[in-house]
């Protein structure tokens, strides 16, 4: 009971964490141009055409809003691999590689940590 | 590390079930101020660009074109979502933004764009009231008839068109359903309590899986009753296994060309959903924006993205997947139910392999017209540039944030999109959601003859409810862009 009761205010506590992380907007006329790495220029491609569609650019869509809330790379690579119910489709290594999951994340942290211009 | 299991199953399950819990977003969901201000400072373009309004006042415009003499004119198309009817016009914008009347149209809108060709302005008529048409229209204003009874008129329309540098007329139609069966949702959209006949008209025959789905019939009181309907068939008409359904040109869903002064169309594609926006790009194959589906009907299907389409016009005849195929896979997956039915087929087979699209644009973004930079006056030499009217939540179906609302570029060849005009802030929206002067719906753009300026298109407010779209006249903008310190 005490390990559910903590659970429960552990998961209000990281949604009210998640909920308050700032714009979401990263676009080039907000934020100017972005110089990826390599990994993150292969990651941005493979995000425009897997990702894009629920996220466009890291903002909400039929997908929450990604660019302004701090996800460890784990959960995401599980996000990615396992989806979510009814939402989020998983996507096999036959789809992604285990690289092409790494570069998207590199992707979207090179994003997520763009300050405004 | 137990430690850090708990915590990312924490957040993995708080994840799950996001998207139901969360309250539904969308552009729309506003009371707009009907005296739209305009700001161009409330519009963030990409450094080194300039945006200026042109012309305003317009109600509901579409398309923007020259003449041979280098004028502009746009259309008004005289219909919008919401069942509003207006009078389809072409109109010249003088040099001080007044507009002049050329030509005034039938009850029959909208007019979906235009282009001058050879001497006359072309307009797609996008027939909610008689079906669907392809006008010709002299610079003095008298209207003819080029191809008449297209199956449009439904939940999508005639569009284009766009003119080849040999003189042939490029243009397009939209689907009358939102995946291929008549549902109540359409009678809500209002064709279907003038035209109960109406529905889908392949361009090749097509074999049926003879699925049929129970729909609530709208047409009895009391919301109880229902009909059993089938695919590409008039509702409350169920169809059979194996049920051959015959295909003509023009068709649903099709894109058509016309020879210079000719009145016959050849089918160049189809199997495209909604194919507003058509752009020949610098390698001559011909560039279609297309609209995804909706979470809506007899047969929703979820988190569809718009695409672009790149079709080779020296080969015709391809099929681009409607109604069984989302962004290049088919509809069965399972990413595609949602909260929903599971869609299920409708074609028996595939008339050929799907294709994919050269990109993928967010869900319900309404991403519309479209043209290519050809100038280094103006930059990004062979991107294309499309207009994002917007979502149009909640009828189209839930989405977290609003989507569009803005013009974006993309790079064709790794389907790379970036933004390039979009509304200031720290939200994505709408000029009246962010009770701003910038863009409302952007719905076209087109550069300018000489290249040096990109003119946009901007349809005005629509408001979105659960009771469907509520347009504000007089709202529409035209807006251009130019190199920061270029006249355009």
């Amino acid at each position: 009971m005490r390990t559910s009761v903590a659970r429960i205010v552990a998961a209000a506590a990281l949604l009210a964490a998640v909920a308050a992380c700032g714009t979401a907007r990263r676009g080039v006329p907000i934020m100017g141009p972005i110089a990826h790495s390599d990994a993150g220029m292969h990651g941005k491609v493979l995000f425009m055409h897997n990702c894009n569609q629920c996220h466009p650019g890291g903002d909400a869509a039929v997908g929450p809003a990604i660019n302004n809330k701090w996800i460890p790379d784990p959960v995401m690579k599980l996000q990615i691999r396992k989806g979510v119910l009814g939402s989020m489709p998983a996507f096999s290594d036959k789809e992604l590689s285990d690289k092409d999951v790494d570069d998207i994340l590199v992707y979207l942290n090179e994003l997520r940590k763009k300050k405004a211009k | 590390m137990r430690a850090c299991a708990v915590v990312a199953s924490l957040l993995l399950s708080l994840c799950i079930g996001c998207y139901r819990v969360l309250p539904g977003a969308g552009g729309g969901r506003v009371k707009a101020n009907p005296d739209r201000p305009i700001n161009a400072a409330d519009i963030s373009v990409e450094s080194g660009y300039a945006i200026t309004p042109v012309a305003a006042g317009l109600t509901f415009p579409t398309g923007v074109t020259w003449d041979d003499q280098n004028r502009m004119y746009v259309v008004e198309s005289g219909y919008s979502y919401g069942e509003v009817f207006t009078s389809p016009r072409l109109l010249r914008v003088e040099p001080d933004g007044n507009l002049t009347t050329i030509a005034t149209g039938e009850n029959n809108g909208p007019w979906n764009g235009v282009v001058f060709s050879r001497g006359a302005f072309y307009v797609a008529e996008g027939g909610s009231m008689d079906g669907g048409r392809l006008l010709r229209i002299t610079p003095d204003g008298k209207i003819e008839r080029v191809v008449d009874h297209i199956p449009s008129g439904g939940d999508h329309h005639v569009d284009g068109p766009i003119a080849a540098p040999d003189g042939t007329i490029y243009f397009s139609t939209g689907t009358m359903t939102n995946s291929g069966v008549v549902g109540d949702d359409d009678w809500r959209f209002g064709w279907l309590r003038r035209h109960a006949d109406w529905h889908d008209v392949p361009c090749r025959d097509i074999t049926l899986t003879g699925e049929n789905f129970e729909i609530p019939d709208p047409r009895k009181e009391g919301g109880k009753a229902t009909v059993t309907s089938g695919a590409f068939v008039p509702f409350g008409t169920p169809t059979t296994k194996g049920q051959v359904i015959k295909g003509s040109v023009p068709c649903s869903g099709g894109l058509f060309r016309i020879a210079a002064g000719g009145t016959a169309p050849e089918l160049v594609a189809w199997g495209f959903r909604n194919p507003w926006g058509l752009a020949f790009g610098p390698d001559g194959k011909l560039y279609v924006t297309d609209n995804g589906y909706d979470q809506r009907g007899a047969r929703p299907v979820w988190g569809a993205a718009d695409w672009l389409w790149r079709v080779d016009p020296a080969s015709p005849g391809t099929w681009y997947g409607w109604p069984d195929y989302s962004d290049g896979r088919s509809v069965t997956e399972t990413r595609y139910k949602g909260n929903y039915r599971q869609p299920t087929r409708l074609l028996a087979e595939d008339p050929n392999p799907p294709q994919q699209p050269v990109a993928l644009f967010g869900c319900h973004s309404s991403s519309n017209g479209i043209d290519f930079s050809r100038s280094d006056k103006f930059g990004h030499v062979g991107e294309a540039f499309v207009a994002q009217f917007g979502d149009q939540a909640p009828v189209t179906g839930k989405v977290l944030g609003a989507v569009g609302f803005k013009v974006v570029r993309v790079n064709v060849d790794n389907g790379v999109i970036e933004e390039f005009a979009i509304n200031a802030g720290k939200k994505n929206g709408p000029a009246s959601m962010l009770k701003s002067g910038g863009l409302e719906r952007p719905l076209s753009v087109r550069f300018s003859p000489d290249g040096s300026a990109l003119y946009i298109v901007d349809f005005g407010i629509l408001m979105m409810s659960d009771k469907g779209a509520a347009p504000v006249k007089g709202t529409g903008v035209l807006w251009r862009v130019t190199r920061a310190g270029g006249e355009g």
